[in-house]
């Protein structure tokens, strides 16, 4: 497994650097757009209004919507770009089992975009001056909620599996993500509260804002909601996304597109 | 005396091929795909057997369930009905299976562009189970074996479509398969990289492995394999060693030419055995013996040439898509 990860890393980072051009186009495309959004949202307020925490709130949300809409389409694009490009067949090939070899790109891919965003953070502080809190505590939230990000994934990329073309539910998707990560769940009360710990991911980005934005120490208890959240998403993903797998072999559609 | 020859060679073929262990056997497999009116059969118990270091051209007009088959055998499609196994283990249920599988399938690309030679094979090899370390040995000997060492640093996009097609064989060996799937693999390549190609089939199936070859270039099959199977219609209609096909399908037919004229006396002897006579060519039906005999008649003529109709694959493929009486349900 270790031998399979190195190889999914070094094959996804020369894949990504292979041409410099795009690397640096993608960077300056996402820090700007951000810096879009950070100069439309002062221009709404006011210059005079004081953002405070609220500013790093918008970009603790922008990092997630990023990140998680980036996770939920990975495998699902993937698949499809790889059944375009013939090579998704021989991955099927393999006698490691497609689930464990779409684990190890997914982690491998993380790898990457973590590093990119990263990078992001520190370009948008610097443009805008925004503090942001990073307790060595924020790897956990980020975990499950990775995890559930990761789940969703390989739910999508079992829709890729057996549908082929799936651009029109992903675009969809992002609203159901949106509502998924703004959602002020923190505040539901009564019999909805529930669906604070069963909806996808929402355990952990209300733990994040907490920990990130308002420099609230993390609830151990609600972590471990979020946590069970995310390793119960991830388990149901790799599920549905075997199941696809059976059905599109008994389909002879496989590799198809 | 030549059909006897012939028969012994075939007999001498088939009991090679029966000491040889089996690498891949297929019984039975069925294929349909869609419903109701729909439904399709594309494979109807199809049956296949591969021993070690042999080759087998399996051949059919489009759409007749070559690649459907292969599928299968890859543990790509799962059949409807039938069992697959490689190396005794079948690829549907035990993964493991596939360690024992090289494929180089058609239409696809089969190797990652933007990755260099090297790091196709080195990649493939981690995901087909060989150590990284050993995946980068094994795959610098593959290259120089394919004559590609000075391309291993290349991105595959870079490469000649013949190289790349060379490239897709080597990353299917990468694990030292003992099944190699190859689907048209001369496909769309000039002369010179095809028989590059054909030369490397050959040097696989002489180290050992069982090699299962498509192809619509029929000279290709007839030159690389030991059997034919031919299927139509999702059935094998027919499944024999090449030569022995060939042979059944070839006319006993000879022509001679001779240096000189012949005198009327050794024309009417070649009258009396049904030979014909054009100038310096004679024409002659009939058994290997009475050739010999002919022959006799034409002394002391020194002889040019002797040669039997001879049919090849293309006339024996033609021949079997256009007679239905020959299909053989199996």
């Amino acid at each position: 497994m270790i031998d399979l990860l190195i190889a999914e890393l070094k094959r996804t980072w020369i894949q990504f650097i292979r041409y410099p051009a795009e690397v640096i186009a993608g960077l300056v495309i996402i820090t700007s757009v951000f810096y879009g959004l950070f100069l439309s949202a002062q221009y709404m307020a006011g210059p005079n209004f004081a953002f405070g925490d609220r500013l790093d709130a918008v970009v603790v949300g922008y990092v997630l919507w990023t990140l998680t809409l980036y996770i939920i389409n990975d495998i699902a694009i993937g698949l499809q770009s790889e059944s375009q490009t013939g090579t998704l067949e021989q991955v099927f090939l393999s006698p490691l089992g497609a689930p464990r070899v779409f684990f190890a790109r997914a982690i491998a891919s993380l790898a990457l975009r973590l590093s990119l965003i990263v990078i992001i953070i520190a370009i948008l502080t610097g443009i805008t001056g925004s503090q942001l809190a990073f307790p060595p505590v924020l790897a956990l939230p980020m975990l499950s909620l990775v995890m559930a990000g990761y789940g969703l994934a390989f739910i999508m990329g079992a829709c890729a599996l057996i549908f082929k073309r799936v651009q029109q539910i992903l675009g969809v998707f992002q609203f159901v993500l949106l509502f998924l990560l703004a959602a002020p769940v923190e505040e539901w009360n009564g019999p909805i509260e529930i669906l604070r710990y069963l909806l996808p991911m929402l355990p952990s980005t209300g733990l994040l804002r907490d920990v990130m934005a308002r420099g609230i120490d993390l609830n151990w208890g609600d972590f471990g909601w979020a946590f069970l959240n995310g390793v119960a998403y991830l388990a149901v993903g790799l599920l549905v996304f075997a199941w696809a797998e059976r059905t599109a072999k008994h389909n002879g559609s496989l590799g198809g597109y | 005396m030549q059909l006897v020859n012939d028969l012994v060679s075939t007999q001498n073929l088939d009991n090679t091929a029966g000491q040889r262990a089996i690498v891949l056997s297929a019984q039975g497999l069925v294929k349909g795909y869609g419903r109701g009116k729909r439904r399709f059969e594309a494979v109807q118990g199809v049956s296949l057997t591969l021993h070690q270091g042999s080759v087998l051209a399996f051949l059919g007009p489009n759409g007749a369930g070559k690649t459907t088959t292969i599928k299968m055998i890859a543990g790509l499609v799962r059949p409807d009905a039938g069992w697959v196994e490689i190396a005794g283990q079948n690829p549907h249920r035990q993964v493991a299976a596939l360690r024992q599988v090289g494929a180089v399938l058609e239409g696809n690309r089969n190797l990652y562009w933007r990755l260099t030679a090297e790091e196709n094979l080195e990649y493939f090899g981690v995901l087909r189970r060989v150590p990284r370390r050993l995946a980068q040995r094994r795959g610098a000997e593959l290259l120089a074996q394919f004559g590609l060492a000075d391309k291993r640093q290349t991105p595959v996009q870079k490469l000649s479509r013949g190289m790349q097609q060379k490239l897709a064989i080597a990353v299917s060996l990468i694990h030292d398969p003992q099944l190699l799937l190859l689907d048209e693999p001369t496909l769309g390549l000039d002369v010179e990289a095809s028989q590059t190609v054909k030369a490397l089939v050959k040097e696989i199936a002489a180290e050992g492995r069982a090699v299962l070859l498509t192809t619509h270039q029929l000279d290709v099959a007839e030159e690389l394999s030991d059997r034919v199977a031919i299927i139509r219609q999702g059935r094998i209609i027919t499944e024999e060693p090449t030569q022995a096909l060939i042979r059944q399908f070839s006319g006993s037919t000879y022509r001679l030419e001779v240096d000189g004229l012949l005198t009327p006396a050794q024309q009417q002897a070649i009258a009396a055995f049904g030979g014909t006579v054009n100038g310096s060519i004679v024409h002659f039906s009939g058994s290997p013996t009475s050739l010999y005999d002919l022959l006799n008649v034409l002394r002391p003529l020194p002889l040019v040439s002797v040669a039997r109709d001879r049919a090849d694959l293309t006339q024996v493929f033609l021949k079997l898509m256009q007679d239905p009486a020959d299909i053989r349900h199996d």
